[in-house]
C-alpha cells in the first residue's frame, strides 16, 4: 500500500512558516516496504502527522491517500479494517489499558487477527527484557516497560505500514536497538514499511527515506 | 475482555436502582395489562341486549314509599314515551305475579334452591337467535337468561362450601328447574341457561312462559309494569337522559353489580398500568443514563479499542448485549413475580365468585417486549452516537 501526500496542510499549522522540503504543503509518496524516519524537534507536528495518517485527525487541506482511497472518505467501519489489517500504530501516549495485565493487553489486540500464540508473546517479552511482566497490570509498569509492551502489541497483526510516534523516548540505547531490530524483522517478514518519528536521534539505523517538518 | 474493559470499573449502585425500578415497573405492567384484559373479557360477548337498549324505572322516593307516588308505568306513560322522536321502541318488562323458586336439578352440582323473580323481555330487544327463545306448554325445558350476579352468587356459595367453581359453559350444561306455585297448587318446569346478562337483575324467561305462569297460578298481587325496555335511536342517548331526568326516571344499567365491578376493577388496573408505564419509563431513563455514563467514563477505553482495530459495531454490540442480559434478568424476575401474583389474585377472584380465564395473555408479555425493543433501540442510537464520536 502506497501512501500519497498531495499538498497536505493541517489547519493549525497553516499559519506557520515551513521549510521548502517540509512534508507540509508538498507532494510526495511513501512506497510499501520503505523504512522512513521523520526527524523533528518538539512542537513541529510529528504527532499531528501520525494522527493524520491514522485517521484520528482530519483537520487538514490537500489530499492524503492510501493507494486510491482518500483518507477523508474512509468510514469508521473501514478504519477498523485498515487498523486491523493494513496499518499498525505505536502511539506516543501508548494507548494501553492500564487496568489490564500485559497478557490481557496483548491478547486483546491479538484476538482480532490471531497473529501470535501466548508463547510468541512471552518470547518477545524475553527478547525485550521484561519476561516477568506477563501477568503484571500495565499501570504498574515503568514508561520504558510500557513502551516495549506497546511495540509488541503493534507487531501482533498483519500490516503494510507501522507508524511509530517517538516509541523509544523512555528506552536506553540497548533496548531501543532490540526493539528496532524486532520491528525491522517483522516488517521484512511482511514486506511492510515503517515510519518512525524521533526527536533527532537516528538510533543507529539505516533508513530508506527521511522526512522533514 | 471487552466486558471487563467497559463494565468492571462502573459504580453499580445506579444500575441496581434502575434494575429494581424496572423490575417493579415490569411486574405491575404485566399484571395490570393482564387483569385489564381479563376483567374486560368477563361476561363479554354474552350480553343479550343491543347496545342502544336500556332498562328504565321510576326513581324510588319517600313519596313512593308512602304510596303517594306510583312506581309502575301506566299505558298513557308508555304511549307517550313511544311517541318521542328519539325513541325507537318501548316495551314493558313483564314480571311474575305467581310464586316461583329456582333450584338445581342435577347430580353434578350440589342442591341449591332459592325464591326468585322472573321477567320477560320482548324478543325484539334480544341479540341472540330468537328461535331458542321460545317456549310452549309441554316443552322439555324453559330457556332462561341468568343474571351474571347470580353466577357470582352461585360461585361464592360453592367457594364457601369448598366446592369447585362453575364456569359459564358448565352452568349452561346443568339442569335447573322452576317451581311455580300459588296458594292452591304448584308445578315444576325444567329450565336451561342459554345466556347471561349483566344488564338485567332478574332471571329472564320467554313471555309465553310468563303468561302461562301468570294465568295458571294467579295470585292476588297484580302484575305491575315497573320497568320498561327502551331502544333509543343512535346518538340520542343525551336527549333521552334529559327526558329521564325531567320525568324522574333512572336507568337500571347503572346499578348493575358486574358492570360496577368491571368499571371499578378496570379503573384500578388502569391506574396501576399508568403508574407502571411511568415507572418503566423512569427506570429506562436511569438505565439509559447509566449506559451514557458508562460510555463517558470509558471514553479513553473506547477510543483505544477503536485505534487498535476494534470496529464501532463490535463495541456497540458488546454494550447492547450487556444491557440485553440486564433486561433478560429483569424480565425473568418480573415474569416470575407476575406468575406468583397471578396465583394470588386469581385465588382472590375465585373466592369472590368471579370466574375469569386463568390462561396468560399475550399482550401483557408483549408489553415488556415492546418496552425492551424501545429501550434497546434508544440505547443503540446513543451508543452509536457516542462511539462514532470517539476516534
Amino acid at each position: 500500500m502506497t501512501i500519497f501526500f498531495q499538498n497536505v496542510m493541517p489547519y493549525p499549522l497553516a499559519s506557520l512558516q515551513h521549510r521548502s522540503d517540509s512534508i507540509w504543503g508538498n507532494t510526495f509518496e511513501l512506497e510499501q516496504g520503505q523504512k522512513v524516519l521523520l526527524n523533528a524537534s518538539s512542537g513541529k507536528g510529528k504527532t499531528t502527522f501520525t494522527h493524520t495518517l491514522s485517521g484520528i485527525r482530519n483537520d487538514y487541506s490537500g489530499s492524503l491517500r492510501y493507494d486510491e482511497q482518500s483518507l477523508a472518505s474512509i468510514t469508521p467501519e473501514e478504519w477498523a479494517i485498515y487498523r486491523r489489517d493494513k496499518i499498525s500504530f505505536v502511539f506516543q501516549d501508548l494507548q494501553l489499558f492500564p487496568e489490564l495485565t500485559v497478557k490481557e493487553n496483548l491478547l486483546l489486540k491479538n484476538g482480532l487477527t490471531d497473529t501470535y500464540t501466548e508463547e510468541n508473546f512471552k518470547e518477545f517479552l524475553t527478547i525485550l527484557g521484561i519476561p516477568e511482566k506477563w501477568e503484571a497490570p500495565c499501570k504498574l509498569l515503568s514508561m520504558g516497560q510500557q513502551q516495549r509492551v506497546a511495540i509488541i502489541r503493534a507487531l501482533a497483526q498483519p500490516f503494510d505500514w507501522m507508524i511509530l510516534d517517538e516509541p523509544f523516548s523512555h528506552l536506553d540505547k540497548v533496548n531501543t536497538a532490540l526493539c528496532l531490530d524486532l520491528i525491522n524483522k517483522r516488517c521484512d517478514e511482511l514486506g511492510a514499511g515503517f515510519i518512525l518519528t524521533t526527536l533527532g536521534d537516528y538510533h543507529d539505523f539505516s533508513y530508506d527515506k527521511e522526512l522533514k517538518l | 475482555m471487552l466486558k471487563k474493559i467497559l463494565f468492571n470499573n462502573q459504580v453499580k449502585s445506579q444500575l441496581i436502582i434502575a434494575i429494581i425500578g424496572s423490575f417493579l415497573g415490569f411486574t405491575f405492567l404485566i399484571t395490570s395489562i393482564h387483569y385489564l384484559i381479563r376483567v374486560n373479557e368477563f361476561g363479554e360477548g354474552e350480553e343479550i341486549l343491543g347496545s342502544n337498549s336500556i332498562i328504565i324505572q321510576k326513581k324510588v322516593s319517600t313519596y313512593n314509599s308512602m304510596n303517594i307516588a306510583k312506581t309502575d308505568f301506566g299505558d298513557n306513560e308508555i304511549d307517550n314515551l313511544r311517541s318521542q322522536p328519539f325513541v325507537e321502541n318501548v316495551e314493558p318488562i313483564l314480571s311474575n305475579s305467581f310464586g316461583v323458586s329456582f333450584q338445581t336439578d342435577s347430580d353434578l352440582v350440589p342442591y341449591f334452591r332459592t325464591d326468585v323473580f322472573v321477567q320477560s323481555v320482548n324478543s325484539d330487544f334480544l341479540k341472540f337467535d330468537t328461535d331458542k327463545w321460545k317456549w310452549q306448554e309441554g316443552d322439555d325445558f324453559v330457556p332462561i337468561v341468568l343474571p351474571r350476579e347470580f353466577v357470582v352468587m352461585l360461585n361464592t356459595f360453592a367457594s364457601a362450601k369448598g366446592l369447585p367453581q362453575i364456569s359459564d359453559e358448565l352452568a349452561k350444561s346443568i339442569s335447573f328447574k322452576f317451581k311455580l306455585y300459588n296458594d292452591d297448587q304448584s308445578e315444576f318446569q325444567k329450565a336451561k341457561i342459554i345466556g347471561f346478562t349483566s344488564e338485567v337483575s332478574a332471571i329472564l324467561v320467554p313471555s309465553s312462559f310468563m303468561n302461562y305462569g301468570n294465568t295458571k297460578f294467579p295470585t292476588e298481587v297484580p302484575a305491575k309494569i315497573t320497568q320498561l325496555m327502551v331502544s333509543v335511536k343512535e346518538g340520542n342517548f343525551g336527549t333521552f337522559e334529559k327526558l329521564m331526568e325531567d320525568r324522574s326516571l333512572e336507568s337500571k344499567e347503572s346499578s348493575m353489580i358486574v358492570g360496577k365491578l368491571k368499571s371499578v376493577a378496570g379503573t384500578l388496573f388502569g391506574i396501576v398500568m399508568g403508574i407502571s408505564i411511568i415507572a418503566v419509563f423512569l427506570a429506562s431513563l436511569v438505565l439509559i443514563q447509566y449506559a451514557q455514563l458508562m460510555m463517558t467514563k470509558n471514553a479513553y477505553e473506547i477510543k483505544t479499542l477503536l485505534r487498535i482495530g476494534y470496529s464501532p459495531t463490535s463495541i456497540i454490540r458488546a454494550i447492547i448485549n450487556y444491557f440485553i442480559k440486564v433486561f433478560a434478568v429483569i424480565t425473568a424476575l418480573s415474569a416470575t413475580s407476575f406468575i406468583l401474583l397471578k396465583l394470588l389474585i386469581d385465588g382472590l377472584m375465585i373466592k369472590g365468585g368471579i370466574m375469569i380465564s386463568s390462561s396468560f395473555t399475550v399482550l401483557s408479555f408483549s408489553s415488556v417486549f415492546i418496552a425492551f425493543v424501545i429501550y434497546t433501540f434508544i440505547n443503540y442510537l446513543n451508543a452509536k452516537k457516542e462511539i462514532l464520536r470517539a476516534r
